[in-house]
């Protein structure tokens, strides 16, 4: 608790930070981010590479579950039709790659008012089902629209260059990654301190009592399933730069449940706790690999014959856990320890 | 007229697994208002079980079932104790994602366990081809659909007549009422639990036997929610009709408007009964809406 510090006019209480320090850490950390390349190999960076994708899913699945309320089970979904409208655009349109990616999220945003507009009129459960639903319907639709989408054959992603670089691997790819997890993290702080970010809070805590504040709920439900779905979309369109290849079984069940994981985990409605999560369960797995290769040759081969096994018990195991002792999540940890932190020894 | 009644025949005996796995879902959800979306797997463990004991102990049909349906009750007691109990109090979206978590852990425990190739398994029953009215079924579906009736017939008479039928019953429509009455609301969601493990090991059984024991039987979960939505979320019997239906709509669908609709027909289904008519066939009216 910072003494002597006072919140004169409404334009501070909704700043970022008004703290130098946070400023400065954020600084530190980008530049780390920005020389990294340089520090780690390639291995590395790819699982780097895969987190920050990671961040810009969780980060938008949390406007739309943790600051609206709307529970999705339908990642898996939006980040088909980001990645698929990517990979045909690049491949079959030969779009340049700085206009496909805005186009994934445009296609994967449309999509979602198409997904929107039934689910209006529920919530809680009722749209988590609606959601999943639709998450099946449109990879049926891409395993048989074959004439637009390959059906069942898959896309292979090539000619992805910005300036001469290809950006579908080593640094160039890091780079355009970065950028925009910098973006998204940014829009999604800014979001959240506008009116739209203000009106979905609302919704989420009484949406009875924010329709009563004058707030649209038609509108920002849609608004706030566009705006996630757009982002969504973009991390689809980024995974498959990544992959080089998409067919539908990239785009699973599993990975819906590891996107509310990571919000779960990070903890619901908290920003830094999206990208807290997400950092957390994408190296999750790399741990699990060190953690079994340690072990004499028996359990490492255990290891390799179940690894998706292995992984999807463990996503379970962590929500499970959080849920149970910590439904703060990653941040609620954060807090706690900074709050400990900084009135040690009283206990409060 | 041959193609339509093969079409209604085999949409029924999927119909009926549907069913059987939906009214494990219609049971908890009405005496604990939650979700199960670990039903599927439940499902599938106990599937595997069964496969488990009717290898080492060659027992026919009859006795198979007799065995699996105590031990996956137990298993049933053992997850609510375990992963649902203590989340009690919680909001409903904490309970429902906790379920979603033990969905995959017991997808992992179960390939982990058996591995992931198929087998085949008749639990103990011929595979010779029975003609009715010209219709042929094989014996194992003719199971799956008299499960499903005798399933139903006891479920009601449960809830209708038996002291603890009509405790669930009363938590369902009102848990504080029926704790100040002195029905112990504890023990009601466990009896809950227990009950949908022992029906989902009749469904995973005979489904199993119907098709093949693969680790794909979870995704029958998530294929019997449109039976329980249309069905209405806590109606026990409307779920097991809900899932005759949806066998038929996605069979008849896949025979007549292409190929492939009997994976999606069921969710097109959800999102119509969603939109039109949110408490399904036999529901109560009560579903939350803005």
């Amino acid at each position: 608790m910072r003494t002597g510090h006072f919140k004169e006019n409404p334009g501070q209480l909704v700043a970022l930070s008004d703290s130098r320090v946070v400023w400065t850490w954020f600084a530190g950390m980008l530049c780390v981010m920005v020389l990294a390349p340089f520090l780690i190999g390639n291995y590395g960076l790819t699982l780097v590479v895969s987190s920050l994708i990671a961040i810009i899913g969780a980060v938008a699945l949390n406007m739309l579950t943790g600051q609206t309320g709307l529970i999705s089970l339908g990642q898996a979904g939006f980040l088909a039709v980001g990645a698929y409208s990517n990979a045909l655009l690049l491949t079959d349109y030969h779009w340049p790659v700085w206009l496909t990616l805005p186009a994934s999220g445009l296609i994967a945003a449309l999509i979602s008012l198409l997904v929107g507009i039934p689910s209006l009129r529920l919530k809680g459960l009722y749209l988590a089902i609606t959601t999943l639903a639709f998450s099946f319907i449109i990879s049926h639709v891409i395993l048989y629209a074959e004439g637009v989408t390959h059906g069942p054959n898959g896309v292979f992603v090539k000619g992805a260059t910005i300036f001469g670089y290809d950006v579908q691997k080593g640094v160039p790819l890091y780079y355009l990654v970065l950028g925009l997890t910098v973006a998204t993290i940014l829009a999604a702080l800014n979001i959240s301190r506008t009116r739209i970010g203000r009106a979905w809070m609302a919704i989420r805590d009484h949406d009875i009592a924010a329709r009563v504040m004058g707030i649209d709920l038609v509108r920002y439900k849609l608004l706030a399933f566009a705006i996630s779905s757009f982002f969504v979309g973009i991390a689809g369109a980024l995974m498959s730069l990544q992959l080089r290849f998409v067919n539908v079984d990239v785009f699973a069940l599993i990975l819906s449940i590891e996107a509310l994981a990571i919000i779960i985990l990070g903890g619901l409605g908290s920003i830094a706790g999206a990208v807290l999560g997400a950092i957390f369960l994408s190296f999750l797995p790399e741990t699990l690999r060190l953690f079994f290769s340690m072990f004499a040759d028996e359990k490492s081969a255990l290891f390799t014959d179940y690894v998706y096994e292995i992984r999807g018990a463990a996503y379970g195991v962590v929500i499970v856990l959080f849920l149970r002792f910590k439904p703060e999540g990653l941040i609620g940890v954060w807090k706690d320890a900074r709050k400990y932190w900084s009135n040690w020894p009283l206990a409060y | 007229m041959d193609f339509l009644m093969l079409l209604i025949s085999t949409g029924l005996v999927s119909g009926a697994a549907y069913g059987l796995i939906a009214m494990g879902f219609a049971l908890v959800y009405k005496s604990t208002g939650v979700v199960n979306f670990a039903q599927g797997e439940i499902v599938m463990l106990t599937a595997y079980i069964a496969f488990s004991i009717a290898n080492g102990l060659h027992l026919s049909f009859v006795p198979l079932v007799l065995v699996t349906i105590p031990i996956s009750m137990l298993i049933g007691l053992v997850l609510e104790r375990i992963f649902i109990r203590p989340m009690l109090g919680e909001p409903v979206f904490a309970i429902v994602m906790a379920t979603v978590g033990l969905a995959v852990i017991l997808r992992s425990a179960t390939i982990m366990i058996w591995g992931s190739e198929p087998f085949n398994f008749t639990a103990g029953m011929s595979t010779a081809v029975i003609k009715l009215g010209g219709i042929p079924f094989y014996p194992a579906q003719l199971y799956l659909m008299a499960a499903l009736g005798m399933v139903v017939l006891a479920i009601w008479l449960f809830l209708r007549f038996s002291r603890y039928g009509i405790a669930m019953r009363a938590v369902a429509a009102n848990e504080t009422a029926a704790l100040l009455t002195g029905v112990s609301v504890n023990q009601v969601h466990a009896l809950a639990w227990m009950l949908s493990s022992g029906i989902a090991a009749v469904a995973g059984l005979l489904f199993a036997a119907n098709f093949k024991l693969a680790p794909d039987i979870w995704f029958q979960g998530l294929k019997s929610f449109p039976a329980v939505i249309l069905g209405g979320m806590d109606s026990v019997t409307g779920a097991a009709l809900g899932g005759l239906i949806i066998g038929l709509i996605e069979n008849l669908s896949q025979g007549y408007i292409g190929e492939g609709m009997r994976e999606i027909a069921g969710f097109i289904v959800i999102i119509l009964v969603l939109m039109i008519r949110p408490y399904g066939l036999f529901g109560s009216r009560d579903i939350e809406r803005v």
